[in-house]
């Protein structure tokens, strides 16, 4: 559903989803909404916002998913956009995810949100392992202590689903909410810490926020609330206010809403004492979280996920680039009597464009289901574990370790993999580190050109390519860190949830949604620029070598010259920012070897009709090993492809961050160029 | 007393002291880890980040984070 329909729907009631990260959220909301569902982004974040709608016994309801979340102080952009949504927006239910089989960690976000000024239901998720462990619950004792509705689920089997709707709209059209007072949740020290605060702030708390809210988390140090406090209260108010704050009362609140939680589980347990203890760790994951086994369990399994979405993707990718050609050639055929812009323009600038990028489609949605299968059955956070003391080298968690290993192979593929990320910041760096990985393509090139120029030392080169690569991720990740998106790398601090069967429709559900949303932004963009390349290669006259294209090369010679290229060469990189695979094919075209195209575009895919031998000749007489060596180091490190910018925007849903990231390789690429070309000349 | 990161693998600890400054001590008290939590180390190589169970979850705490979470030894 798109976002006019779900503005059309009047009088709808809304409903909020909060949980934590892993307490089957996602799956919950795809049951309620269906396929009535729209993603977009938080305003003016990088923070993903899922929406949907649904209807039940006559009344519309629109469904929003906050962020996951583990408490609701101001620890991370997720939380703030969830507490803001709640405080700002006020839905009418807010629906608090809550994994039985974790009871007690993830109960902590209902002691956050009863607090607040709301109507909550807590939909008690993953019954079936806390059954499993031997943990009964009596449901009603545990709503009835906690003041609000609690409807036990197995989201993933369906379970729980219509109890669900009906308690939705049973809280819908009960009166006003009932907003538990601190006292209920909190005791002793803390609660006298907070009815403190709450007098010295009396009266100066501004709308919508709640004085006793404020006063807790002032307690608990939450830096957006005291910034607001600090600006509205006279200075000796906020001095005493100061010195009530500090390391203990942040330990004595949160300890406070732990035991406040604690009790709440030992009165509602049917009989105490008959779980398993949890504390013990499978036969699998004692492999998977071993510092060297787990690494090798972790590369096995993300080498076999590789194959898995190739042997998924690659089948029906390739399909759509064989047809595509004849379809293209069909078309020009057809439309032999209308001038030869129109049909080139239709079968090279339209259905080449359409083509990649519905290929790209299929191959998309088998990483999706393959990531979407690693993430359901929760094994990633092992991965993570094991790998994070290697990343933090980078400024980086382990999550971003998937992505990078995905990169190898495709950059799309890397790209789409940073959704494992949980945090958007530490998410937006690897999203735009990914693509400085090599993918495959590239390393084709760079090994056609490398043994033709440098035969037996290529290995050499690969070697300082190598080298270079890690520097550039180093200083990729610091110039993130610390200019673009600043602040520091805060420690490990990462839960690892139990095992669970993966559920096809869950993982269907994934890939479906991230599907939809490259078709789309990501789409859209790879059909556009392809048409635009089309048009820069075709016109004026319908010949690449003196096109619109080619004159681009022309004027960027003085820097083609920083590097020791001709324009060709300079063509070359320009469409190897567009595709890897056509780049030779238009070395090849420029330097007159192999059938003439009549754009880029009809050379993607057209491996093969050009003698390699005989490019490789006709190259080492006209450049210099010194350009060939900066040809390879620019574009390593060039855009990767039209595809990864597609799914690039796919993921960010912003131009604005896609152009940015566009320029930064751009630069790069030609700053490598530069340096290695006047390096080398030391030396050749 | 010990830094949690000196717990040695099947042991628990019993949280006494969180150091490391507010924003620390707010971000992992969410987590769970407060005043006389139970804390069970399930991997600990003496580097790298460890892996312990508190309040129903596995938690895997990086070196420097686990060094500042101060527990008593509880004997078994």
């Amino acid at each position: 559903m798109n976002k006019s329909t779900l503005k059309s729907v009047q009088n709808a009631n809304t409903v909020a989803l909060a949980g934590q990260p892993n307490t089957g959220k996602s799956t919950i909301f795809n049951r309620l909404t269906g396929s009535k569902q729209h993603v977009g982004n938080w305003p003016g974040k990088t923070v993903e916002k899922k929406e949907g709608a649904f209807k039940y016994s006559g009344q519309s309801y629109k469904l929003v998913d906050l962020p996951g979340t583990y408490s609701l102080t101001a620890n991370s952009l997720e939380e703030i956009i969830s507490r803001d949504f709640i405080i700002k927006e006020q839905p009418d239910v807010l629906i608090v995810v809550v994994d039985a089989s974790q009871l007690e960690r993830t109960l902590y976000l209902v002691a956050e949100t009863a607090m607040l000024w709301t109507k909550i239901i807590v939909a008690l998720n993953m019954m079936d392992i806390a059954e499993r462990q031997g943990r009964a619950l009596i449901t009603e004792t545990m709503g009835k202590k906690m003041g609000v509705k609690v409807v036990p689920m197995i989201a993933s089997k369906n379970k729980g689903i219509p109890e669900l709707l009906e308690a939705i709209k049973e809280c819908a059209d009960s009166g006003k909410p009932e907003r538990k007072p601190a006292q209920q949740i909190l005791e002793g020290d803390a609660l006298a810490l907070v009815k403190k605060v709450k007098l010295i702030i009396k009266g100066c708390v501004p709308s919508p926020y709640l004085e006793e809210w404020t006063a807790l988390k002032l307690l608990e140090g939450d830096e957006e609330i005291s910034g607001i406090m600090r600006n509205r209260l006279e200075p000796a108010k906020w001095q005493e206010i100061d010195s009530l704050v500090n390391d203990n009362s942040v330990l004595l609140v949160t300890g406070s809403k732990y035991e406040w939680i604690q009790k709440i589980i030992s009165s509602s347990k049917q009989q105490p004492g008959r779980e398993k203890t949890l504390a013990r760790q499978n036969k699998f994951d004692k492999i998977a979280t071993h510092p060297v086994l787990g690494k090798f369990a972790a590369l096995g399994i993300l080498l076999f996920a590789i194959i898995a979405a190739m042997i998924v993707g690659f089948p029906p990718a390739m399909a759509v680039m064989k047809v595509m050609p004849k379809v293209a050639e069909g078309t020009r055929t057809l439309l032999v009597s209308t001038p030869v812009w129109f049909s080139s323009m239709l079968a090279d600038g339209v259905i080449i464009g359409v083509g990649i990028a519905t290929a790209l489609f299929f191959f998309l949605m088998a990483v999706f289901l393959v990531v979407g299968f690693l993430e359901d059955v929760g094994y990633l956070p092992r991965l993570a574990y094991v790998f994070d003391p290697f990343m933090q080298r980078l400024g980086l968690y382990g999550k971003s370790f998937m992505p990078f290993l995905m990169s190898l192979s495709c950059n799309i593929a890397g790209v789409l993999g940073t959704r494992v990320v949980d945090s958007w910041r530490q998410r937006f760096i690897t999203l735009v580190m990914s693509p400085i990985i090599p993918c495959l393509a590239i390393w084709g090139v760079v090994a056609f050109i490398g043994t033709v120029f440098f035969g037996a030392k290529t290995p050499l080169v690969v070697v300082a390519l190598l080298i270079v690569i890690v520097f550039h991720l180093i200083i990729t990740s610091f110039l993130l860190r610390h200019i673009v998106v600043k602040g520091d790398r805060a420690g490990l601090i990462m839960d690892l949830p139990p095992y669970h069967k993966p559920n096809i429709k869950t993982i269907w559900g994934y890939a479906w949604m991230n599907g939809k949303a490259f078709l789309k932004r990501g789409f859209t963009l790879i059909a556009l620029v392809s048409f635009v390349v089309w048009l820069l290669s075709y016109f004026p006259d319908g010949n690449i070598e003196t096109s619109f294209l080619a004159s681009t090369g022309k004027f960027l010679n003085p820097i083609g010259e920083l590097m020791g290229f001709d324009w060709r060469l300079m063509v070359a990189l320009i469409v190897a920012m567009a595709s890897k695979e056509a780049s030779l094919a238009a070395i090849a075209v420029l330097f007159g070897i192999g059938q003439k195209f009549t754009s880029v575009t009809g050379m993607i895919g057209a491996t093969g009709i050009y003698k390699q031998e005989a490019l490789g000749s006709i190259l080492v007489q006209t450049i210099s090993p010194a350009a060939a060596l900066a040809f390879i180091f620019a574009l390593t490190f060039s855009i990767p492809c039209i595809g990864t910018m597609g799914a690039f925007y796919s993921e960010t849903k912003s131009l604005k961050w896609t152009a940015g990231a566009s320029v930064y390789y751009t630069v790069s690429s030609l700053v490598a160029g530069i340096l290695v070309y006047n390096i080398s000349l030391l030396f050749f | 007393m010990i830094p949690l990161g000196l717990l040695e693998v099947g042991e628990v600890g019993v949280v006494q002291d969180i150091t490391g400054g507010i924003g620390f001590i707010s971000r992992i008290s969410a987590t769970g880890f407060t005043q006389n939590a139970e804390i069970t180390m399930l991997r600990n190589w003496k580097r790298g980040p460890v892996l312990v169970f508190i309040r129903d979850t596995q938690m895997a705490l990086g070196r420097g984070e686990a060094e500042k979470i101060i527990v008593r030894r509880k004997k078994i």
